[in-house]
Parts: structure tokens; C-alpha cells; sequence
């Protein structure tokens, strides 16, 4: 569909056959089936398998929604400098309803839609970028004169599995940052009776989302998830824990501002703001744009886009912690945590002062020799060590 | 020490000086500043055993590390120069930072269990004010440490029920410390136990970010906390002279007979 071809996949075609057709050669198959193998943390006793189960499917259903959202992540997902057998896959397998890509239109489009829940009912892939806003009845995204939350409803009713993509059918992303006017929430708001896989990022590294589905075409099932329904083959570790400059925060060897000396020696970024120690995503690994960089590969701090409300968390983006609410634009805890500091101590002396004052009037000392005591009863003394408590 | 004429103190001389010294003692004609204007009688009460000692220095010495080290994980405030290699700065402090926080988390532990297994001054009642005479005591301190009537502070062996009230609310703003350094520490290792154990306090808390935020925040009430206690410790010591200070070395106190306390 967005190659132009005269060998569009059929019905009844195995995805191996329809390769072929495509001039896709064996060996460069069996290189995409490794890996893929490698990205999902598989053993490469298992690409044959992979291999023989993606050769075997038959075309999947794939509907695609777009939702609120601003098709960054379309645009990570499917543009490349060089589309891959990857891509190819997945612009195949997402056939049958991608409102931005495809050729229909008006009622015709729709239909394509209805035809494809009709048809495949319970065994399609649904893929959802954007957000779903819920505030007024859910009326700031409406497609086809119905709210986006409606269609969402309906078409995951009926889907074998559920894929949001990117940060804004995560959780809602910018929308949802706050004050949310539009009441933004990610799909796994909406969609509760099965088990939504969150592919984080804002956008995403398209190479994730193609693991997923081809994971999901091979076994049958969603991968392994983590506690906020992400990948754990992509996100199971921090950035932090496999950055290349980690031995120059290890070392202590920090970028101060962005044009300095440590900055040309690509030191760490942790105190230009980096979020890489709160972030887990596999940018350090898989890398963006055909594996040509990454954020902190190019001098930028990461800005912790995988994670849950990174606009309102991760915040400033060029600071270490986040400002603190009610003190003004970017005070941080710093400061107002030394000020009160001074003020303890501040007030420490001064009580003190006032109690010396206190004593100096009311509590006359005797000194020694001067006899000013009242003659005390030489009494038995203190008494001996109890020992235990009372 | 020479006598009057000149000569070299001989023994017999040296105690006959003592002993008349300490009749001038105890006919109150000397009386040295150290002791009270009235020479009371004194009597000597062991409050604090050996397990409550050694968690309240193992939480002072642990958390003063925790707290120069969080600071430089917070914002680093050494560099270091030339190839990352011939460095682990940031290693030791997090090293130190982590093993610190293992002791302190050690001494939570037993002081947890002697909450339980402690007498009466270092019971978990001794940590909340929890008779009505407390209550109104607690406001009594508070006028007391306002000076609104400084010669008038209910008298307490164990805490009194002002420092009940901000014992309490330390141990859980550290509680809440170990838990938030601990989930961020399990980061480094996805299902590791650590990270299996604290992984919820991320989404409990809104992000990662907030973790390490109110982590650094509570640094800071740590921080304001010290003095505080320092200052109004030694200024009990100061205005009772009833050896508070010693009694967190020797485990014990030398109180007036003559005073009635209100928790014995």
C-alpha cells in the first residue's frame, strides 16, 4: 500500500511467499529474523523458529487508529532514509485502516474499517497513536462525527491484541501535561479488559514496534511487559545503565554548560538535566534513524520520554530535579532547602541568645568561693546505681 | 603543687587539702558553677540500654555520610580531571552513599525490634503522646520553648511530649527516606529483589523524577532536624543540669529526687 507495487499481499498468500514476490531473498530474511531475534532478547536457537512462523502468517489484520496526536510517531514508525525489511512488514501488515496513508476517503475509508472488524473479528492487531480526550463528552478529537473514544471502544472490543504507540496513547503525552484541558488519558484508560502493550516514546524507535508485532506473529501473544504494560525486551533497563559516557558519571566528569570544554569531550550530561538515571528505553542500543544516533550520542541530555507525564516530571528539561510548585519559575529545592537551612540555624542562635538572656535575670549561679548558696543538707548523696530501668 | 612555704606537697599534705575542700563543699561555702544552685540530691537512672545507644550513633554517624554524599549525588561538587578511567568520584560516593544506607537500614531494624522489645522509655509509647496529660504537656513545651513561660516546662525522664511528637515524625520521614532511596537504588537492576520489592513506589509517586525529588526534599528535613535536636539537647543540659547529654553516652541520668517526673 505505500510502495507502489503490482504484488499486493492476498489473501491466502503466506508473508514468506509474498517476500519473495517482493524480491526479499532468503538470506536477507533469515539476517532481519536474527535481528529481530536480538532486539526481543532471544536466543538465536529460536530464529529459525521466527523464521518459519512469520514465513507461515497468513496477511494479519491490522487497523491502525489515529487519534489526538500530531503523527510524529507514524512518522518514526514508518519513515526511514531506507525502508527495511522491518518496515516493509509492518506497512504491510498495517493494511487495512491507516486514516493518514491510505488512499480512501470519506464513507469509503470508514468502510474499510467496518469491513476489516467485520471480517477478522477477534484476530486482528489494533495500533492506536494519540490520546483520547475525555473532557465535554470527549468532543476535541471527532472522526467521522464521532468521538474518538467511541471508536476506540469498538474497535479494541474485538481485537486480538492492543498496541499503543507512543507517549500519547501511553498516557496523553503533551495534551495530558498539565492543566490537560482536553482531559487527555492513554488508551489503557479506556481499553481495561485486556492487556494493552505500551510502546513508550515520545515517538518511539519504530524498530520496537516492529519486535512487538513480529513477536506477536510468532508466538501468538503479547512479549513480556513491565509494571506500566511496556516491553521489557526494550524497556528493561535505564538509560543510565547503558549510556556510553556512564564511565564519565562514574568518573565524575560532568558537562557544566553546553559549549564547554567537558562538553567537547562528550562528559556526562547528568547536570545539563539529563533523565537518563529515571528512563527506561532502549535508545542507547537500538539508536534512532537507521542506527545512526541518539539524544545523548549527539550532545543532548535525554528528556525521559518513555516515562509516565515526562512533560510534567521531567521537567525542567535542562535541570536535575524538578522546580519546586509555589516558589516561583524554577526555584529549586536547593535553594529554598539552604535558606531554611540558615533560617534553623538562624533561629537556633537566637533562641539560644534569648534563653542566656532569660537565665542572666532569673536564675542567680553561685560562684565559686562567694558562699551566695543556701547552705544545703548534706544529704546521703545519690543514690547507688539502680541499674534497670523503671 | 607547692604548700605555703614553698616546699614540694607531701602526700598527707595533699589529702588534708582535699578533704577540707569537700567540707567547704558540703557546707555550701564552695560551690562550683557545674552544680546547681540548690545541691539536691541526686539519684541515677538508667533510661537508654545498650541497643537504643548504638542505633542513635549508628543513625547519627550513617546519616551525616548519607547526607554529604547524597549531596554530592545530587549535584556533584568535585570534578575530576583527564581520562574517566584513572576515576570513580561519583563510584565512592555512591558506594558509600548505598553501604551507608545498608547500616542505617540495619539500625532501623533493630530499633524497630526494640520498639517492641524495649522497657517503657524506648517502648513505640514512648514515641506518641498518648495520655491526655500529654496532650496538654505538649502545648506546655511548646510555651515552654516559646518563652511564653520558660520557668514552667513539665518534667520528663524519658521523652517529653514534644520530642514524642518529632521523634515520631523523624522516624517516619526517614522511613519514608529508605523506601524512596531504596526504589530508586533498585532501578539499576529490573528484577532484582530490591527493584521487586520497592518497584511501585515509581507510578505510586507520579515518575521517577518525584522519587528522587522528594528524596532530595526530605534530605533537606534532615538536615534542619540536626541542629534542632543538637541545640535543644545540649540546652537541656544546660538549663536542667541533669546530665541529658551524658545519658545518650552512659545509657543513664542523674535526676533531683526532689522533682516529680511525669512518666515515671
Amino acid at each position: 500500500m505505500f510502495f507502489p507495487t503490482s504484488h499486493p499481499w492476498a489473501d491466502g498468500e503466506t508473508l514468506g511467499e509474498h517476500l519473495q514476490q517482493r524480491g526479499v531473498d532468503r538470506r536477507e530474511f533469515l539476517t532481519f529474523c536474527g535481528e529481530i531475534g536480538a532486539i526481543l532478547g532471544l536466543s538465536s536457537l529460536l530464529t529459525p523458529k521466527i523464521a518459519k512462523a512469520l514465513t507461515q502468517v497468513q496477511r494479519p489484520s491490522v487497523i491502525w487508529l489515529q487519534l489526538q496526536e500530531c503523527t510524529g510517531c507514524v512518522e518514526s514508525v514508518l519513515r526511514t532514509s531506507e525502508p527495511t525489511i522491518g518496515d516493509l512488514v509492518l506497512d504491510l501488515v498495517s493494511l487495512d485502516y491507516q486514516h493518514t496513508l491510505m488512499a480512501a476517503a470519506g464513507d469509503a475509508a470508514e468502510g474499510a474499517l467496518h469491513d476489516a472488524i467485520e471480517k477478522n473479528r477477534g484476530s486482528y492487531v489494533l495500533l492506536v497513536t494519540g490520546s483520547i480526550p475525555m473532557n465535554e463528552g470527549g468532543i476535541y478529537t471527532m472522526i467521522a462525527g464521532r468521538t474518538v473514544k467511541s471508536i476506540l471502544e469498538e474497535v479494541a472490543a474485538d481485537a486480538a491484541a492492543v498496541i499503543a504507540v507512543g507517549a500519547c496513547a501511553h498516557w496523553g503525552s503533551v495534551q495530558a501535561a498539565r492543566p490537560n484541558p482536553t482531559g487527555a488519558v492513554g488508551v489503557s484508560s479506556i481499553v481495561k479488559d485486556k492487556p494493552v502493550v505500551n510502546i513508550a516514546g515520545c515517538p518511539p524507535i519504530g524498530d520496537t514496534v516492529t519486535a512487538t508485532v513480529v513477536h506477536f506473529l510468532t508466538f501468538g501473544r503479547v512479549p513480556a511487559l513491565d509494571y506500566d504494560g511496556r516491553p521489557t525486551f526494550a524497556y528493561g533497563k535505564r538509560i543510565h545503565d547503558q549510556c556510553p559516557r556512564r564511565a564519565h558519571f562514574d568518573a565524575g566528569q560532568y558537562t557544566q554548560v553546553f559549549d564547554d570544554e567537558a562538553a567537547r569531550k562528550g562528559w556526562c550530561l547528568y547536570q545539563v538535566g539529563c533523565k537518563g538515571p529515571a528512563c527506561f528505553s532502549p535508545c542507547p542500543i537500538f539508536q534512532w534513524n537507521t542506527r545512526t544516533s541518539w539524544p545523548i550520542g549527539a550532545g543532548h541530555p535525554c528528556i525521559g520520554c518513555t516515562e509516565r507525564h515526562f512533560w510534567d516530571t521531567m521537567t525542567p528539561f535542562y535541570k536535575r530535579l524538578p522546580a519546586v510548585a509555589g516558589f516561583g519559575v524554577e526555584r529549586t529545592a536547593d535553594t529554598i532547602g539552604a535558606a531554611l537551612a540558615v533560617g534553623a540555624a538562624a533561629g537556633v542562635a537566637t533562641h539560644a541568645v534569648a534563653t542566656s538572656i532569660h537565665r542572666a535575670r532569673h536564675r542567680k549561679l553561685p560562684v565559686a568561693g562567694q558562699g551566695q548558696a543556701p547552705p544545703a543538707e548534706p544529704g546521703p548523696g545519690a543514690a547507688p546505681p539502680s541499674g534497670k530501668e523503671e | 603543687m607547692t604548700n605555703e612555704e614553698g616546699g614540694r606537697v607531701t602526700e598527707r599534705q595533699r589529702r588534708v587539702h582535699v578533704d577540707r575542700v569537700s567540707e567547704d563543699l558540703l557546707r555550701g561555702e564552695i560551690v562550683p558553677e557545674a552544680v546547681a544552685e540548690e545541691a539536691a540530691d541526686y539519684r541515677w537512672v538508667y533510661l537508654w540500654r545498650w541497643p537504643l545507644r548504638i542505633t542513635h550513633w549508628a543513625a547519627a554517624i550513617t546519616i551525616t555520610l548519607l547526607v554529604v554524599t547524597g549531596f554530592y549525588i545530587g549535584k556533584p561538587y568535585f570534578m575530576t580531571g583527564g581520562e574517566a578511567s584513572s576515576h570513580f568520584m561519583m563510584g565512592w560516593a555512591r558506594f558509600l552513599h548505598f553501604a551507608a544506607a545498608g547500616l542505617l537500614v540495619a539500625a532501623a531494624i533493630v530499633r524497630v525490634y526494640w520498639l517492641f522489645a524495649g522497657k517503657k522509655y524506648a517502648k513505640w509509647t514512648a514515641l506518641f503522646p498518648v495520655t491526655r496529660r500529654d496532650w496538654i504537656n505538649l502545648f506546655k513545651m511548646i510555651k515552654y520553648y516559646a518563652m511564653v513561660s520558660p520557668e514552667r516546662a513539665p518534667h520528663y525522664l524519658g521523652h517529653n511530649p514534644l520530642q514524642q511528637v518529632s521523634y515520631a515524625l523523624i522516624y517516619g520521614v526517614v522511613l519514608v527516606q529508605i523506601i524512596t532511596g531504596f526504589a530508586m537504588y533498585g532501578l539499576s537492576n529490573p528484577g532484582g529483589m530490591i527493584y521487586g520489592l520497592f518497584a511501585w513506589v515509581g507510578p505510586l509517586l507520579g515518575g521517577w523524577q518525584t522519587v528522587r525529588f522528594v528524596h532530595h526534599l526530605i534530605t533537606w528535613i534532615i538536615v534542619l532536624f540536626i541542629p534542632v535536636h543538637i541545640y535543644l539537647s545540649f540546652r537541656a543540659d544546660v538549663m536542667d543540669r541533669e546530665g541529658e547529654m551524658s545519658s545518650i553516652f552512659s545509657g543513664g541520668r542523674f535526676v533531683r529526687s526532689d522533682v516529680v517526673y511525669e512518666d515515671e
